[in-house]
């Protein structure tokens, strides 16, 4: 390593790094600073030290808490549908083999549509009285009446239907990196396990599985943040309602330095948020990932 | 035998063709509805397509002279930001695989962490950021709120793009009397236009997309196409047909755009998730 190289290095690097220093380290450095300050909503310098307050009164609050779970159901719910789904289009894609190119065409649409659009056309679809989705299922005989399931002002129901939106959108992300993992399997690994009389099933677990868990890992840990801070399709669809049921962890911080001017409290409830994300990050790649032992 | 191989990939293709018309539905129902008269967009029952095609909610939005301001903002913001964000990520990504040093590594993670960080909590601080330096509403606020996204997203993608270019042509380039910089830009961007041209394309769409910066970060003169979009939902009531040939307009460029160029994106999302 030549000092004229490092020094080049530097060279390249530096206006990237400045930018991440000034607009991303330092407002995150500022928003765990303030978390500990009481600051008034007008201007940062009227500030005072309240050391964990914020984080006593965010924890303490229980709408807080069950924020926080219904982010975890979120979350939950979104990643689930999405794998089931995802792997059951991949490997059909998988088994079609060439033919599916057309169909994985057709299949990738929403890849590039934006959430907020997502959030609005499920919003429409799902609305009281008018939605199509309930006078659907009606035609097939699932519903007696399409006013019987009110998909957004149900507080059991709605977490699930804010969910669809992602559902819809993600899905076909997750078959596409499952997708792709699939056709990097040897050929023959797969035609050996038949010779040794492994049936489809046993091959699929034994040596499908194994050797896609690096892919499942990246998708499990790439989608269970995106949909654990997910903020447009919920803002769009129920901005949080009925009675917060549908409030996620981004709205709430958003709403309670918007609406309530609470700032103190949003920058402890957004310091917790980021610790929380980056230790499930870290826990999640070494469990699933388990850098060494996929090497076996 | 074959014959029944054939038959069961026919069956196959089916079931995942009807799966498609599924999932293809929702879609069509917003391109459909934002064709119908305003009257005809809330029925009861719902219907599927329009009795009568018209541009009536195309032109409703002709009356409000604010709403193709937003659309423009929308293409300038992310126009500014893409631009700034490979002109800062290409020498910083080529920095960081052409030479192997530990302070690149460094970088190479912490911009992995950047990617980890839930938004909000780079947009609450970055709001009074710019406040205090009274740069809410303008376009470098906004600008900057997207390269927070698409930067540390940009310089994985294209390490991974440079990772696949032998050293080699850098030392040609080199004994041919090249300096270094000059080697990146005469030799190596030329021959990685295709993965650059890919990074574009993702920066652009992610700003064109977001909604929680330019929510707040701007307010009337930057508001971008897709506050205007989910405005129409609450200060005025909901008015489904304006709001419906609004999404339409903002969302089927993208779409378009993704089928002309599905291999290459495929390729790009994959890399940048399985790299990731």
């Amino acid at each position: 390593m030549k000092r004229s190289d490092l020094r080049f290095v530097i060279f390249l690097t530096i206006p990237a790094v400045i930018f991440i220093l000034a607009f991303f380290a330092y407002p995150v450095i500022l928003l765990v600073f303030n978390s500990f300050f009481d600051v008034s909503l007008l201007s940062l310098k009227e500030r005072t030290f309240v050391g964990f307050d914020n984080y006593t009164s965010a924890l303490t609050n229980a709408k807080t808490v069950s924020v926080f779970l219904q982010t975890m159901q979120y979350t939950f719910i979104t990643l689930l549908s999405e794998f089931i789904l995802g792997f059951i289009a991949a490997l059909t894609f998988h088994a079609i083999g060439k033919k599916s190119e057309v169909l994985r065409t057709i299949f990738l649409f929403p890849l590039m549509v934006a959430p907020i659009v997502a959030g609005l056309l499920w919003k429409f679809m799902l609305l009281d009285n008018f939605g199509i989705l309930n006078y659907f299922l009606k035609a097939i005989g699932v519903l007696h009446n399409p006013s019987e399931l009110a998909w957004l002002s149900d507080t059991k129901l709605v977490m699930f239907s804010v969910a669809l939106p992602d559902i819809w959108l993600t899905t076909c992300f997750v078959t596409m990196v499952i997708y792709t993992g699939l056709q990097n399997i040897p050929v023959e690994l797969i035609e050996a396990a038949k010779i040794d009389g492994a049936n489809a099933i046993k091959s699929f677990w034994n040596i499908t599985l194994p050797l896609l868990r690096p892919v499942i890992a990246a998708v499990i840990i790439l989608r269970g943040i995106d949909a654990a801070r997910t903020f447009d399709a919920i803002y769009l669809m129920t901005g949080g309602g009925p009675m917060g049921k549908s409030e996620v962890l981004s709205l709430r911080i958003y709403l309670t330095m918007i609406r309530y001017g609470r700032f103190g409290d949003a920058a402890a409830m957004a310091t917790l948020f980021l610790m929380l994300l980056l230790v499930l990050c870290l826990m999640a790649f070494y469990a699933i990932w388990k850098p060494g032992l996929s090497k076996r | 035998m074959i014959r029944k191989k054939h038959f069961i990939i026919g069956l196959w293709v089916v079931v995942a063709a009807a799966i498609l018309a599924i999932y293809v539905f929702p879609y069509l129902y917003l391109v459909l509805t934002s064709f119908k008269t305003p009257n005809a967009v809330l029925s009861t029952p719902p219907t599927f397509f329009p009795e009568s095609f018209t541009l009536e909610n195309y032109k409703v939005i002709g009356t409000y002279d604010y709403l193709p301001r937003t659309f423009s903002n929308s293409l300038i913001i992310a126009s500014i930001s893409t631009f700034f964000t490979l002109l800062l990520a290409i020498p910083a990504a080529y920095g960081i695989t052409r030479y192997n040093t530990r302070y690149g590594q460094v970088f190479l993670i912490t911009t992995l962490i950047a990617r980890m960080v839930p938004y909000i909590s780079v947009a609450v601080p970055l709001f009074f950021i710019m406040r205090q330096f009274k740069l809410i509403d303008t376009y470098p606020a906004v600008v900057i709120g997207h390269m927070t996204v698409s930067l540390p997203f940009a310089i994985w993608l294209l390490s991974s793009f440079f990772e696949g270019i032998p050293v080699e042509l850098e030392e040609a380039a080199r004994i041919d009397g090249c300096t270094r910089l000059e080697a990146l830009i005469k030799v190596i961007i030329p021959i990685t236009l295709g993965g650059i041209g890919v990074t574009a394309i993702f920066s652009f769409l992610a700003s064109w997309n977001d909604f929680l910066f330019s929510l707040m970060l701007t307010s009337t003169a930057t508001k971008t196409a897709p506050l205007a979009i989910a405005e129409f939902n609450s200060q005025y009531g909901t008015i489904w047909g304006t709001m419906t040939s609004l999404a339409t307009l903002f969302s089927l460029p993208v779409i378009f755009i993704s089928f002309f160029l599905q291999k290459k994106l495929v390729a790009g999302a994959t890399m940048g998730a399985v790299k990731g």
